[in-house]
């Protein structure tokens, strides 16, 4: 067996084992799972509401949540990601690198005619592999939990969106198991190691997004799109600012697939900046010098 | 007590010495200045809008003008107490859990443990010791806020106004002990390191970010961009008396919330810095006095959480197996 595919059977096997990933993958599992009878029983609940206001005569415009799309009920689904998956996403990467540090067998893997670029482009495809199943599996229920609200079984278009919200899905949680590995590759703790991309991801998640739009960090984790400030400096920072956002680009192609009629316009540009992001963070891993993964880890 | 306070000295000391801690706490200063900066740009931005609005009025010689957008400049703070909550809590853990791990790994534990002290004086002293960190760092935060809101955001702070960043200080730093001494008693309990900081990140991940971002996404005004009632054009009298009809399901919403210590420092800090519209410019014991039961719970939370990691930081637990 060659080393690209030994490492990435290595790492799947080594997340299967660990048991604190199980706890990670299915907290993102379960609240993939649920979100769709979160937006199921909020839309009900607001339709009630929309309903007495118009019995009372205190509005004359239209429900706004009239023939809402099928796919409107997972999108919670996305905040989901961007929080849960990141960050377990995050430690599958850190525990990825720094598992053979700690246990000492970096030196021994690099003593035999190993090269460092299929080691770690196996591994990353290892966790790609995690990754995805996991998606498949939320996402999986995600569809059953929506056909049995809806009452049929959703149709051919819904469900190539969603399988393009996995796609996004998974491209963003690959740069944040990159950016996890990479850690654990240079970090000389193994806290630091996990606090660094934790640090790194509220960055791109609260601070960038801010910068540009004046959006408060707890506002970013509603699926609803916030009132963006616009004028001179906002314009500014945010041309700056948006392409780098990764997880607002997330948040914006994954609204339009799932059809938010509130996020208008194509997705192509936040997928291909996710994809820039990704090639980015995948380059810098399988390029790391072999010297630096023979690092000694402090504790 | 001597041993006690000789642990929290050398605990002191180290986090001195700690060039990571200092980036953190950095780090964190440097958001909330960006928040209080973001924060006054939007402000003046709204403020640029409305006079072009009320320019258009008077060359049109028509309409009445609106209010004008009113500084508040505590309300500049509102994205700062967001950063701690979410981030200034992942801090906390970290330095929570580091104090016992770094113990663990040096080897220094086991040479402590062979020395007569008291029961208490290593859970006690490292506690004590990190407190005392965050009573600096919580002044320190304030201080750049404060700087923040009068230098950047052109605000002016009365003396009412200071004595309100003070008291929220003080629940600040009940809010950051509490999961600091929560990730010491976990770090304590769990034999391998690394699950320790897991477990704290997950339980981090739950009640600071999940379970209130369910119930702000369950509240029927955050359904739309701007609001539902805003959109509907309802008056505040007529959403209160339509909301109650579903008292049922705010109260499943609401308490979702409250289950998160987090959305009790939250409405708390908001209701005292006059965030929530409610609370703006109310007298401070009037605030007090509505809050009263959120700041019971937090301060309850914040004993029984070193309460917990007193406890659990025995001789026992921490001779269990390491990785």
């Amino acid at each position: 067996m060659n080393v690209f595919l030994a490492s990435a059977g290595h790492e799947m096997l080594s997340v299967r084992r660990a048991r604190i990933s199980h706890l990670l993958l299915a907290v993102f599992v379960g609240m993939v799972s649920v979100s769709s009878i979160i937006g199921w029983i909020t839309n009900a609940t607001v339709t009630s509401v929309y309903e007495q206001i118009l019995a009372a005569g205190l509005t004359t415009a239209p429900n706004p949540f009239t023939s809402v799309p099928a796919l409107y009920y997972a999108r919670n689904a996305v905040i989901y990601v961007v929080l849960i998956g990141s960050l377990m996403a995050i430690v599958l990467g850190v525990q990825a690198t720094i598992r053979d540090r700690k246990a000492g067998t970096t030196s021994l893997i690099l003593s035999r005619p190993v090269g460092t670029i299929a080691r770690l482009a196996g591994q990353l495809a290892g966790l790609g592999a995690v990754i995805a199943a996991v998606l498949a599996v939320s996402m999986a229920i995600s569809w059953a939990a929506i056909s049995i609200i809806v009452g049929e079984a959703l149709g051919p278009d819904p469900t190539i969106r969603l399988i393009g919200f996995v796609g996004c899905a998974w491209t963003l949680l690959m740069v944040f198991a990159s950016v996890g590995m990479l850690a654990g590759i240079f970090s000389k703790r193994e806290s630091t190691a996990l606090l660094v991309p934790f640090v790194v991801w509220s960055g791109l998640a609260f601070v960038l997004p801010q910068l540009g739009t004046a959006a408060r960090p707890v506002a970013l984790l509603n699926p609803v799109p916030i009132t963006v400030a616009t004028g001179g400096y906002f314009d500014l920072v945010a041309a700056i600012t948006a392409p780098l956002a990764i997880t607002e680009q997330f948040k914006r192609a994954a609204s339009i697939l799932l059809q938010d009629v509130n996020v208008p316009g194509s997705p192509i540009g936040s997928i291909a900046i996710l994809i820039a992001f990704l090639l980015v963070a995948v380059t810098v891993v399988v390029f790391v010098p072999r010297q630096k993964l023979r690092g000694a880890l402090n504790d | 007590m001597t041993d006690l306070f000789t642990v929290a000295g050398k605990e002191l000391l180290d986090l001195r010495r700690d060039r990571l801690f200092v980036i953190l706490i950095s780090f964190l200063a440097v958001v909330i200045f960006i928040s209080v900066a973001v924060g006054a740009a939007d402000f003046r931005s709204q403020l640029e809008a409305y006079n072009r609005y009320v320019a258009d009025l008077t060359a049109s010689g028509t309409g009445v003008a609106p209010a004008a957008p009113q500084l508040f400049p505590l309300q500049l703070l509102r994205g700062g107490i967001e950063y701690l909550e979410i981030i200034g809590a992942l801090f906390a853990i970290v330095l929570g859990y580091g104090t016992i791990a770094k113990e663990k790994h040096r080897g220094t534990l086991q040479l402590f443990l062979t020395r007569p002290v008291n029961r208490f004086a290593f859970a006690g002293g490292k506690v004590a010791g990190l407190s005392l960190v965050w009573l600096v760092v919580v002044v320190i935060l304030t201080a750049v806020s404060i700087g923040a809101v009068v230098t950047i955001g052109g605000g002016t702070v009365t003396a009412t106004d200071l004595a309100r960043v003070a008291i929220t200080a003080g629940f600040v730093w009940f809010y950051l002990v509490f999961w600091t001494a929560l990730a010491v008693g976990l770090t304590s309990l769990s034999g391998r390191l690394s699950s320790a900081l897991i477990v704290a990140l997950v339980i981090w991940l739950a009640f600071v970010l999940v379970i209130p971002q369910i119930g702000d996404t369950m509240d029927p005004d955050n359904q739309v961009p701007g609001g539902l009632f805003a959109a509907l054009q309802i008056q505040k009298t007529d959403e209160l008396a339509v909301l109650a009809q579903f008292a049922g399901f705010d109260g499943i919403r609401n308490g979702l919330e409250v289950s998160s210590i987090t959305k009790h420092f939250e409405r708390l800090s908001f209701a005292l810095l006059g965030i929530k519209d409610a609370y703006n410019q109310q007298p401070i014991p009037v605030v007090l006095a509505a809050m009263l039961p959120y700041a019971i719970t937090l301060t309850a939370a914040t004993i029984a959480s070193v309460i917990f990691a007193t406890a659990a930081t025995t001789r026992r637990t921490l001779q269990r197996t390491q990785s």
